[in-house]
């Protein structure tokens, strides 16, 4: 049974301490290989983008996973447990049944936030991304103008080759300024087709079926949301390094990321791509 | 150029010392580190000759430290059984800290035995001769496999690291071996349990020594009982003193009162039931136990100074019976200081037990020809601790710096600048 251990003997003490130890010692074994067959498994199917946005998730404050519903003031204090994927939340859907939880249109002078524009004509994304639908059912995929305004002129996005898979919440683009690297999240699940090339947009994505808009905000909800991200956006560089705020208004500067503490903007582009 | 590398493997969203500082913090504890590296090295290669102990005091000051930190390191396995087992999720705030203190404690403790017991190269001698009847083989596996659980709980906080987890693969073990954790805390468990018991157990059955010697139940003496009971006792207690030390030195708010309270409580309760237990095991010991081996108790506190009874009186009532009352009375328990004050007497209580059962148990006489003998450690004794605890404080201070100990800084320290 044991024939490894000098001097076994079939006695009640040998087998009952021997057989605890190498059970316990097979138990971790067995629990480390299992572990590692399941992250095998995760690399094939190709599936770490997911477990990468379910590991960031997990790490955002109460602040930072607040409800959309509840930056609207619909659901105070209400956190998200979804991963920001409403597709699924039958308190959203109830809420959109109900006519409540939509954005809704806006008059233009709304879309605009200390300075950042909110163009009504797309759906945005809690990673600071957008969508709108161009042309022949194609989606035109771009960073919002606080995400653009962090990369700023001379910030690299590294975009998908085309062919490339993209599901909601995860990694899209690696965008890379000042040494510093964030990866920024997909808003839509779909085929990359290749570079927008028309200025605002960054990649073309053939959406994949059942494509919806569902977990994306839009009109005064989003507007909403920008403001409250202004606002994280200053607590957290207060509490990083004590920098400047807005409290007595003003506008975002245009290259904002040049203006940030290389620690600060660091702090910031985590913030604002949610890659803490 | 330098603080620019540094801050690239530094969590997001939380304030770090200049690495300069950094520097200036750890670097009286790589000197010590140094000191003690070559008093092991004196040990290993001469024999213990160059420590005070001998044939009479054959467990000195680093079986006690070992007995001790062992003890304190226990907060590791026992917050894990809280938050994985008994579902106390507040505590997931303390979780990698506690994981941290434990593997600096094992790891530590395993050191100073192979200096101790010497020859390291023939190690496997334990595992390959194993003694089945004998505490110390049963010290040796729960301590081995232990520390390889501890290191297996290590991985994933080393591996959420801000650069290694850049790399998918490195996410992805750390998120599959997180979710098996689980299993890890229940063997963990099992087998610091057992290895505290078995600590205690080796005390117990030392027929020689009527001081230590206790009758318990089957095989197992009541030591083996209480010092798995004080161990769990003061582990909560530690865990939340060294987080407040943590606070203190760094000056930041790393985890919610809450907490903190959490920790105070379970640790109060425990504490009450050992003191309860400890205190039964004592008097037995006094009326029987003792007196049936030709010692009336008295005697072994003739001798007064050091080991007199003040002793006995200290470790059940001054910093046993008063910390379980500090940690158990909410009112009392909600001042910080007050808290903190019952968790370091706690902690005291439990280095006090260690200390009795291995120093004062060899140093009173049992034949009518012995005398009290007394020992003070070499300088390489010392030393040899002093690395130990240099490690320590290198382990968490770096571990501190650039992996996420405390899940709930970043959270903090948003909420104090909202205000």
């Amino acid at each position: 049974m044991f024939p490894w251990v000098y001097g076994f003997e079939w006695h009640p003490g040998y087998l009952i301490f021997l057989g605890v130890f190498f059970t316990v010692a097979v138990v971790v074994a067995g629990t480390v290989l299992v572990a590692l067959w399941r992250s095998f498994r995760t690399i094939y199917k190709k599936q770490e983008g997911r477990v990468y946005w379910h590991t960031a998730f997990e790490e955002l404050t109460p602040e930072e996973r607040r409800c959309r519903h509840a930056i609207t003031g619909e659901l105070p204090e209400h956190c998200c447990d979804r991963e920001f994927d409403c597709r699924g939340c039958r308190m959203h859907a109830r809420l959109l049944h109900s006519g409540e939880g939509r954005g809704g249109a806006m008059a233009p002078e709304l879309a605009e936030v200390c300075g950042l524009s909110v163009p009504p004509d797309r759906y945005y994304h809690r990673g600071h991304t957008w969508v709108r639908e161009g042309e022949d059912g194609v989606l035109l995929v771009g960073i919002d103008d606080l995400g653009s305004r962090l990369l700023g002129s001379d910030g690299a996005v590294q975009l998908p080759p085309p062919g490339t898979e993209l599901r909601v919440n995860e990694p899209a683009f690696c965008a890379r300024r000042n040494g510093v690297e964030a990866r920024i999240l997909s808003p839509v699940d779909g085929t990359v087709e290749g570079p927008a090339g028309d200025g605002e947009a960054l990649i073309r994505v053939r959406p994949a079926a059942g494509f919806s808009t569902v977990h994306l905000l839009r009109g005064r909800e989003a507007v909403a949301w920008m403001r409250h991200e202004l606002d994280r956006l200053q607590i957290a560089l207060a509490a990083s390094c004590g920098a400047a705020t807005l409290a007595d208004g003003g506008a975002v500067a245009e290259d904002l990321g040049r203006c940030l503490p290389p620690r600060d903007f660091d702090t910031a582009c985590g913030l604002a791509f949610l890659d803490v | 150029m330098v603080d620019r590398i540094d801050d690239a493997w530094i969590a997001r969203g939380v304030r770090r010392a200049p690495f300069s500082r950094f520097l200036l913090w750890a670097a009286p504890w790589a000197v010590l580190l140094a000191l003690g590296a070559y008093a092991i090295f004196l040990c290993l290669r001469d024999g213990l000759y160059h420590t005070n102990m001998d044939n009479r005091y054959v467990f000195g000051l680093w079986i006690f430290l070992d007995l001790a930190v062992i003890a304190l390191g226990a907060g590791a396995f026992f917050t894990g059984f809280l938050l994985y087992v008994l579902r106390k999720s507040e505590l997931r705030a303390v979780i990698n800290s506690a994981v941290v203190i434990g593997l600096v404690c094992y790891s530590g403790a395993i050191l100073i035995l192979a200096v101790d017991v010497g020859q390291p190269l023939r190690a496997w001698f334990t595992f390959y001769h194993p003694n089945v009847h004998s505490m110390l083989t049963e010290v040796t596996f729960c301590i081995t496999c232990y520390l390889t659980v501890l290191l297996i709980e290590y991985v994933p906080i080393l591996l959420k690291n801000r650069r290694l987890k850049m790399k998918p693969s490195m996410l992805v073990f750390e998120y599959n071996l997180h979710k098996v954790m689980v299993v890890f805390a229940l063997i963990g468990t099992l087998l610091s349990f057992f290895h505290q018991g078995s600590l205690g157990g080796l005390f117990g059955v030392l027929r020689g020594r009527p001081f230590a010697f206790r009758e318990g139940l089957l095989i197992w003496p009541s030591t083996f009982f209480l010092f798995v009971l004080s161990a769990m006792a003061a582990g909560p207690s530690f865990m939340a003193l060294t987080t407040w030390m943590a606070e203190k030195i760094t000056r930041r708010r790393l985890v919610k009162d809450e907490v903190y309270q959490t920790l105070g409580r379970i640790s109060g309760k425990l504490l009450l039931a050992y003191v309860f237990f400890k205190s039964l095991d004592t008097l037995l010991w006094i009326n029987r136990t003792a007196p049936e081996r030709g010692f009336p108790a008295h005697r072994f506190y003739e001798y007064g100074g050091a080991f007199g009874t003040w002793i006995l009186f200290a470790e059940i009532a001054l910093l046993g019976l008063l910390p379980a009352l500090l940690l158990l009375k909410p009112e009392w328990r909600a001042r910080r200081g007050l808290l903190i004050t019952g968790a370091a007497m706690a902690c005291l209580g439990v280095t006090l037990n260690r200390f009795v059962f291995t120093i004062q148990t060899l140093a009173l006489p049992t034949l009518p020809f012995d005398r009290l003998l007394l020992y003070w450690p070499s300088w390489q004794e010392f030393a040899a601790f002093g690395f130990v605890l240099a490690y320590g404080m290198l382990v968490y201070s770096f571990s501190y710096r650039y992996l996420r100990l405390f899940p709930q800084e970043r959270e903090l320290a948003m909420a104090e600048a909202k205000r």
